[in-house]
């Protein structure tokens, strides 16, 4: 009961990608980097916002260095998506995270990360814009534009959305807790 | 009159003993005020559930601050017969919760109806003892 008054169109491109998002021109960046090469990278990369939040401050950490370490995370996000590399993106998501993707449907992180690997090869290209970050101590909130296209069973696909993430900052690290993306319908 | 799942809502606990008055109790009768409050445009019950940094995303994509949400709320051009929940899961993480959900709703805008399945995440911090939502989506029920 929250839609008030926006219009309700079609969804247009119906096409059922788990896919959110991911920035565009990596193709070239993941024809140069294997896979075991990324998961060494994210997770030398999340090691290192792990021992800085530790170093900073394990409970609340400053806002601004809190909003880097988020923005960071969602770019380590989007080439982990991007590349199908599950084992990175799973470093970063809460054990318990529920995804909302834009069909509805409600996904463990389990669920989430199978779906990432079965659909990154359909993304040509992908652009996340509008990024904004909001830290309220311990909980931070993510809320973006992306648009995405694509081949998926020989069907080009072309797709807007929005997505708001919600970061939890546990033992020092922040990781992802909740995250939905719906599509834009014009 | 408007106010009284308002009142209840905020009360929490306390129709059912101040020792049951749990986050999760509170948090899943704030979300029913909400629901109701919107469904009789009283923008006035609804105003105090929000933080003033309220990022909301509609089922369609529209993103809306809480001046502009609150105007749509307010908007003669919904009218909501019938809302459903089908299920609520909260989490609370200290000062921060989030809760999970379903609800149809039925209803007409600009003169024409329409049946709605969303699924929705809001985010709630508890500031000085009172909740308030900074974030709400809903994502349109396809699959």
């Amino acid at each position: 009961m929250r839609d008030v008054d926006a219009g309700h169109g079609d969804r247009g491109d119906v096409d059922t990608s788990k896919v959110r998002r991911s920035p565009g021109k990596v193709s070239i960046f993941r024809s140069l980097l294997s896979r075991a090469v990324l998961l060494r990278i994210f997770a030398g990369a999340l090691v290192w916002l792990g021992l800085a939040s530790e170093a900073a401050r394990p409970q609340s950490d400053d806002e601004s260095g809190a909003r880097t370490k988020i923005m960071a995370l969602e770019n380590i996000w989007n080439y982990a998506e991007k590349a199908g590399n599950a084992a990175a993106l799973s470093l970063i998501l809460d054990d318990a995270m529920v995804y909302i993707d834009e069909d509805g449907s409600l996904l463990t992180k389990a669920q989430f990360l199978e779906h990432v690997k079965e659909t990154s090869p359909q993304l040509q290209t992908l652009v996340t814009e509008a990024i904004s970050a909001h830290v309220y101590g311990d909980t931070a909130l993510v809320a973006s534009t992306y648009r995405v296209s694509g081949v998926a069973r020989g069907k080009a696909f072309q797709r807007e959305g929005r997505f708001i993430d919600t970061w939890l900052l546990k033992n020092g690290t922040w990781s992802c807790v909740a995250a939905q993306a719906t599509p834009v319908v014009r | 009159m408007r106010m009284w799942f308002l009142v209840l809502a905020m009360a929490g606990g306390s129709l059912h003993g101040e020792a049951q008055d749990t986050p999760q109790r509170r948090l899943i009768a704030l979300e029913i005020a909400w629901n109701q409050a919107v469904q009789l445009r009283d923008g006035a019950a609804v105003e105090p559930l929000l933080g003033n940094e309220l990022i909301y995303i509609d089922y369609d994509g529209t993103v809306m601050n809480k001046g502009q949400y609150m105007t749509s709320v307010r908007s003669s051009a919904l009218h909501a017969d019938q809302v459903t929940n089908e299920s609520m899961k909260v989490q609370v993480y200290g000062v921060s919760a989030i809760v999970v959900g379903v609800y149809r709703e039925r209803g007409t805008r600009h003169g024409k109806s329409y049946l709605h399945r969303e699924r929705f995440v809001d985010t709630w911090l508890n500031r000085g003892g009172a909740w308030v939502c900074v974030a709400s989506q809903s994502t349109l029920i396809t699959h």
